[in-house]
């Protein structure tokens, strides 16, 4: 059974989150502090996290940098504002994906935790090589000379959704689809930040990127492999 | 002449100059007429005193001569030579009317001397009596003298000369200039002191002008410089603390905005945790219905219900609570309003079944394409096509979108119960309802239209309504093509 850790100082969210995951068939933990949700973590190893950004001792932005650091786990934020600087900083610290409050259904709770558990279907190509880029797409591993880069489940399908089809060319809506499961939406910014922080780690320079490159007005495209 | 309309330095300045230039031109004149009439009594008294001198000179050398024709010619030569010598007279004798000049004939004239210049008045009162007469020459150039005198053992002569006033009329002409410059000088003078005197006071008169329309502008930190503690510094005082005011006002209106807006964010925050976790209870609840009593159940489906129309009405209030404080962002995109209707239309069409209203709508063939915030047109017309289904009473519902090169229109027409004029004015009103009493099917949170009208003018645009009792009501949307740009006129006509 998958493990969700809930971060949320509304102890009444907090349960009530608790009750309509478990009963999704998932386990869920519950912490009411940000300074306690770091340990809270390393003690029981979740597959995902749910992070409530406004939360006494240190902030949900916060949190989620210190988690990155030591986990690629993947990392929802609750919302209550719709403010955009809020989602942008914590996409910015590693969250993948947010939802705002109050959310029309459980359901799409339920869904949106479910898409960032679910494993991707191990491709039948193996291994592709892109520039001096290494990336197996049935070990979900990216290896540069050798050296393993550690990149959230969330960047490596990024990443592989790109190498699919190298050279075509994706919308920003496309990979909102493919990546995150949104049909209709049109928050690009969750594909901004996600290809900044891919960026920052594949690429020898990130202002000048070479594998994963910006088509003006349209989207995004990988590289061509060598 | 603009600017002598819209500079008081300039018309000060002008008026000034002007009644100076009369008054020195009185002044001049006088003083002139003194000056030159003075120069000629001058020379009047003076040509009459050499005059006496020669006459009596001449009668004196005619005794000498002790009749001696000769002599006598010699004589009068000899003075009509020292008089043209001068250079400035001239010299006749005339021989009186009833001299008897077959002896000898003594009359004789200097080259210039023109008799026919001698006032016909002066040569009458010098044939008349003795003694010395005189007058101006007809052409006014000269002051003619004239005596009678008589040459012994021959007869009666008019001795007259012309002393030129060539010189006077010089020194007139330089009197004359020198007035003229004298004025000129001074009424430069004058108008550079009006002026500077003016510009003294209405620099800061001028300053406090271009002040106030800074502040007009939105600058509230201007002030006016303020020296001295005379009247115009009493101005600038005043000013100042007149914008001091000004600046405090505003600025507590800005932070009473700024409090409502962070009211608002805080009220939305707080309420949007509870309502989440109501929203997640409600749903689990929900889905346990069918081991539910019937009772049990339909209250916990009412409680679904009401939670979203709770919901609803908390988005609704958010709303107008930012188009309050001012702070509702458009967010323009462009798009086809075209295919946005059809859209909307389509979303519609299954709570319009319900109802057996028929929604009548022909998309235009070519993109409608506008500049504007999607999300706010579509909620407008998404507001203005679920009013006039509830109240079609299953009569079909009519959307139209017409357009020009800057101005979009969109009439949304019903054929059901419609309102009277009275209830058209409110309809916008918050909360407002025609009928109390009325059952509302779909539940309304009664901020619909005035978040749509509120939307239409954030656009620049207008959202008007108009209706006849138990024939419909018509309400027609027009947007700049452009959010922001003015609309060119309605392209609907509001009528029924």
């Amino acid at each position: 059974m998958p493990k969700v850790l809930v971060v949320d100082d509304d102890q009444d969210l907090a349960e009530m989150l608790g009750i309509v995951i478990t009963g999704a068939g998932m386990d869920v933990e519950i912490v009411g502090r940000g300074d306690e949700a770091v340990s809270a973590f390393q003690e029981n190893n979740p597959d995902l996290i749910l992070l409530d950004l406004m939360l006494p001792g240190i902030d949900g932005i916060e949190v989620c940098k210190q988690i990155r650091q030591i986990s690629m786990v993947p990392i929802v934020m609750l919302t209550a504002k719709g403010d955009s600087q809020d989602v942008v900083a914590g996409l910015e610290a590693g969250a993948d994906d947010y939802i705002v409050k109050p959310f029309p259904h459980p359901a799409e709770l339920i869904a949106r935790i479910r898409t960032r558990l679910r494993r991707v279907t191990p491709s039948n190509t193996g291994a592709i090589k892109i520039g001096d880029l290494q990336v197996d797409l049935v070990s979900h591993e990216v290896l540069r000379d050798g050296k393993k880069i550690s990149l959230t489940r969330l960047e490596f399908e990024l990443l592989a959704a790109l190498l699919k089809d190298p050279g075509r060319v994706f919308s920003r809506e496309a990979l909102l689809s493919e990546v995150w499961g949104y049909h209709h939406s049109t928050d690009t910014r969750l594909v901004n930040v996600h290809v900044q922080r891919l960026r920052s780690k594949v690429e020898r320079d990130p202002e000048n990127p070479e594998l994963i490159l910006t088509v003006r007005g349209v989207g995004y495209r990988a590289g061509r492999p060598n | 002449m603009n600017r002598f309309r819209n500079s008081l330095a300039t018309r000060v300045v002008v008026s000034t100059v002007l009644l100076s230039l009369a008054a020195f031109w009185l002044a001049g004149s006088a003083l002139f007429n003194n000056l030159s009439s003075g120069v000629k009594r001058v020379k009047t008294e003076s040509a009459i005193s050499e005059f006496r001198a020669t006459s009596f000179g001449l009668q004196y050398e005619f005794i000498l001569a002790n009749a001696n024709d000769k002599l006598i010619q010699k004589a009068i030569d000899d003075v009509a030579k020292a008089a043209t010598l001068t250079g400035s007279q001239e010299l006749a004798v005339v021989a009186s009317p009833n001299t008897n000049l077959s002896k000898s004939n003594f009359s004789k004239q200097t080259d210039y001397a023109n008799l026919k210049l001698i006032p016909k008045n002066l040569q009458k009162k010098v044939q008349k009596s003795s003694g010395i007469k005189w007058d101006y020459a007809t052409n006014g150039k000269s002051i003619i003298v004239g005596e009678k005198i008589r040459i012994p053992n021959n007869g009666n002569y008019e001795l007259y000369v012309f002393y030129s006033l060539a010189n006077q009329e010089a020194t007139n002409s330089l009197i004359l200039n020198a007035l003229l410059l004298t004025g000129l000088a001074l009424l430069f003078l004058i108008a550079l002191t009006t002026w500077l005197v003016v510009r003294q006071v209405v620099s800061p008169v001028r300053e406090a002008a271009r002040t106030a329309e800074q502040l007009t502008a939105g600058d509230l930190g201007q002030r006016m410089e303020v020296e001295g503690e005379d009247e115009l510094a009493r101005l600038g005082n005043a000013f100042n603390e007149m914008a001091d005011s000004l600046q405090k006002q505003i600025t507590r209106l800005e932070n009473l905005s700024l409090v409502q807006q962070r009211f608002v964010s805080d009220v939305s925050h707080e309420l949007r945790t509870p309502l989440t976790t109501i929203r997640l209870a409600s749903a689990v609840i929900d889905g346990a219905k069918e081991s539910f009593e019937p009772t049990v159940a339909r209250s916990a489906q009412l409680l679904m219900s009401q939670l979203d129309r709770f919901e609803r009405l908390l988005e609704d209030l958010l709303e107008i609570s930012r188009f309050d404080a001012e702070v509702a962002v458009l967010e323009a995109i462009d798009f086809d309003l075209g295919s946005m209707i059809k859209n909307v239309v389509d979303e519609l069409q299954f709570p319009a079944r319900e109802l057996q209203t028929e929604i009548r709508y022909s998309q235009p063939m070519q993109p409608v394409v506008i500049k504007a915030d999607i999300r706010r047109v579509s909620r407008i017309l998404r507001n203005l096509l679920s009013n006039a289904i509830d109240h079609s009473n299953g009569k079909p519902v009519e959307v139209n979108l017409v357009h020009n090169e800057d101005t979009v229109a969109i009439g949304v027409r019903d054929f059901g119960e419609g309102f009277d004029k009275d209830v058209a004015r409110r309809v916008f009103d918050r909360f407002w309802r025609a009928d109390p009493s009325r059952s509302r099917v779909h539940g309304g949170t009664g901020l619909g239209l005035s978040i749509s009208l509120e939307d239409a003018r954030l656009h620049n645009g207008e959202l008007e309504a108009f209706a006849e009792p138990n024939k419909g009501a018509h309400f027609v949307l027009t947007l700049p093509r452009k959010a922001g740009d003015e609309i060119s006129g309605r392209l609907i006509k509001l009528q029924y």
